[in-house]
C-alpha cells in the first residue's frame, strides 16, 4: 500500500478562552498501514500539539468515548480506518453534547440524565433473596435484551439526529432503545401506564421523525429502526388503553 | 420539573397528534393517488373523463371527498407542521447538520419540509380554483391547462408526489411495518410512475381541442 500524506483539519476551541473564536487547524500525518483516526490523533498529539483534546479509553470500540464527526459524520475514531477516507480529513466534536474543548465532549452527563429520566433500572416489588437461584428467562428474550444492551452510549445516534440537534430534551435512539430493553425484560414490573408516562411523549417515542440517520450511522449497527418502531407501536396500543 | 412543563403535562395530546398525523397523511396519499389516476382518464379520452366525473357527482362523491380533503389538508398542515424548524436558529442548525451529515434520508426530509410549504400555497390555490369551477369537466379543465395553468401543474404534480412519497416512506419507517430499504425502492418506482402518468395527462389536456 502506498502511504499517503494525510491532512487533518481539526476543530479547535477552548470554552475557557471564549475570546478565541473556534477555528480549524491543519496537521499533516504520514499514513501507516492499518492506521485509524485514533492512531493519527495520538501521533498529532505526540509530535505536533500536546494540548489537543480528544477522548478515548479502550481503542477497541467498546467504550464509545472517541466518537466524533469524521468528515461530518459521527463515527468512532478507533474504528475508522484512514484508508477508507480521502486524503483530507475533517474532525469536529459531536454536536448536541456539552463541548469540553477541541474534539472532546461530555456524553457522560447527558447519558446519566437520560438514565434518570427513563428510570433505567429494573422496577420490581419482589424482595431480593441472595440464597435463591435467579428465575430462568426464555433464551430469545435474553438475546433480545442483549441486542439492545450492546449500545455503548457513544452518542453517534444523538449527534446524527436532526430532532436531537434542535430539541434539547429529546432522548433519541439511545434513550428509546434503552426503554425498549426494559419493556421486554420480564423482571421489570412497570405497567403500561407507567411506560406511557415515561416514553409516550414528544421527548420520547413521538419525537422521532423517522430520518434514520441513527440507524444508518450506529457504529455498533444496532437495529435502531426496529427498536424505535417497536416502542412506537407499543405506545399506539397503550395510548388507546391508558 | 418546571412549572409550565408540570402544568401542561398531558402526554395524551402528543399521542393524538401522532395518530392524527398518521391518519391524515395516509388519507392524503390515498386521495392524491386516486385523484391523479382519475384525472388521468383524460388519456383515454374526454368522454371517459366526463363519465367518471358525472358518475362521481351522481353519488356526491366529489363533494364528500372535497370536504374531507379540505379538513385533512389543513389538519395535516397543523399536525405535521409542528415538526417544521421555524426559528432562525433551528433552521441554521438543520442546514448545517444536513450538509455535514450528507445523509440521503435527512436531505429527503429537508426537501419534504420545503415542498410542504410550497404545496400549502399551490394546493390551496388548486383547491380554490377547482371548487369555484364546479362541476368538473374535460373541456373546462383543458381550457384551464391551456390558458396557462400548465406551468402551475408542472410544478404541483412533482412537488405533491415527492412530498407524499417521502411522507409515506417515513410513516412506514417510523411504525416499522416493513423493512425500510425495499419499501423505499418500491415507493420511488410508484412515485416516478405516477408523475409520468400525470405528465401524460397534462399533455393530453394540451392536445384537446377546446371549443
Amino acid at each position: 500500500m502506498s502511504n499517503r500524506t494525510l491532512t487533518f483539519n481539526i476543530f479547535r476551541f477552548d470554552p475557557y478562552r471564549p475570546e478565541v473564536a473556534p477555528y480549524m487547524q491543519s496537521f499533516s500525518v504520514e499514513e501507516l498501514d492499518g492506521m485509524t483516526v485514533f492512531v493519527a490523533l495520538n501521533k498529532i498529539r505526540e509530535t505536533e500539539d500536546t494540548a489537543i483534546k480528544f477522548d478515548f479509553v479502550c481503542r477497541a470500540s467498546i467504550c464509545g468515548s472517541c466518537a466524533m464527526l469524521i468528515n461530518g459524520r459521527p463515527q468512532l475514531a478507533c474504528k475508522t480506518l484512514t484508508r477508507n477516507l480521502p486524503k483530507k480529513i475533517t474532525l469536529m466534536p459531536l454536536p448536541v453534547f456539552k463541548l469540553i474543548g477541541d474534539l472532546s465532549v461530555d456524553t457522560g452527563a447527558w447519558f446519566r440524565h437520560l438514565s434518570l429520566k427513563t428510570k433505567s433500572w429494573i422496577h420490581t416489588d419482589k424482595a431480593f433473596d441472595p440464597q435463591v437461584l435467579e428465575e430462568r428467562m426464555d433464551n430469545q428474550t435474553a438475546l433480545d435484551i442483549y441486542e439492545a444492551e450492546r449500545c455503548i452510549e457513544c452518542g453517534c445516534c444523538i449527534a446524527s439526529c436532526a430532532t436531537a440537534n434542535i430539541m434539547e430534551d429529546f432522548w433519541g435512539a439511545a434513550g428509546i432503545n434503552r426503554v425498549a430493553r426494559f419493556m421486554i425484560d420480564p423482571r421489570d414490573g412497570r405497567s403500561g401506564k407507567e411506560y406511557f408516562e415515561v416514553i409516550g411523549s414528544e421527548q420520547g417515542a413521538f419525537g422521532c421523525m423517522g430520518l434514520m440517520a441513527c440507524d444508518d450511522l450506529c457504529p455498533m449497527e444496532l437495529p435502531l429502526q426496529m427498536q424505535l418502531a417497536f416502542v412506537r407501536r407499543k405506545m399506539l396500543g397503550l395510548g388507546f388503553k391508558v | 420539573m418546571k412549572l409550565q412543563h408540570l402544568l401542561t403535562k398531558d402526554s395524551k395530546t402528543e399521542f393524538y397528534y401522532e395518530v392524527l398525523e398518521l391518519i391524515a397523511g395516509l388519507f392524503l396519499v390515498v386521495f392524491l393517488t386516486l385523484h391523479i389516476l382519475f384525472v388521468s382518464t383524460i388519456i383515454l379520452g374526454p368522454d371517459v373523463f366526463d363519465a367518471l366525473a358525472q358518475g362521481m357527482d351522481a353519488y356526491h362523491l366529489g363533494t364528500i371527498f372535497k370536504s374531507l380533503v379540505i379538513v385533512a389538508f389543513f389538519a395535516h398542515f397543523i399536525v405535521a407542521g409542528r415538526r417544521i424548524p421555524t426559528r432562525v436558529r433551528e433552521q441554521g442548525i438543520v442546514w448545517r447538520h444536513a450538509k455535514l451529515l450528507r445523509h440521503p434520508n435527512t436531505w429527503a426530509w429537508v426537501f419534504q419540509v420545503i415542498t410542504g410549504m410550497a404545496i400549502l400555497v399551490l394546493g390551496a390555490i388548486h383547491i380554490w380554483v377547482v371548487f369555484t369551477n364546479s362541476p368538473t369537466g374535460a373541456m373546462g379543465s383543458a381550457m384551464r391547462v391551456q390558458a396557462g395553468y400548465l406551468w402551475f401543474y408542472i410544478a404541483l404534480i412533482p412537488l405533491s408526489f415527492y412530498h407524499a412519497g417521502v411522507g409515506l416512506y417515513r410513516q412506514f419507517v417510523k411504525w416499522g411495518w416493513f423493512p425500510r430499504k425495499p419499501v423505499g425502492y418500491i415507493i420511488i418506482v410508484i412515485t416516478l410512475t405516477i408523475i409520468a402518468i400525470g405528465s401524460v395527462a397534462l399533455w393530453a389536456f394540451m392536445q384537446l381541442e377546446v371549443s
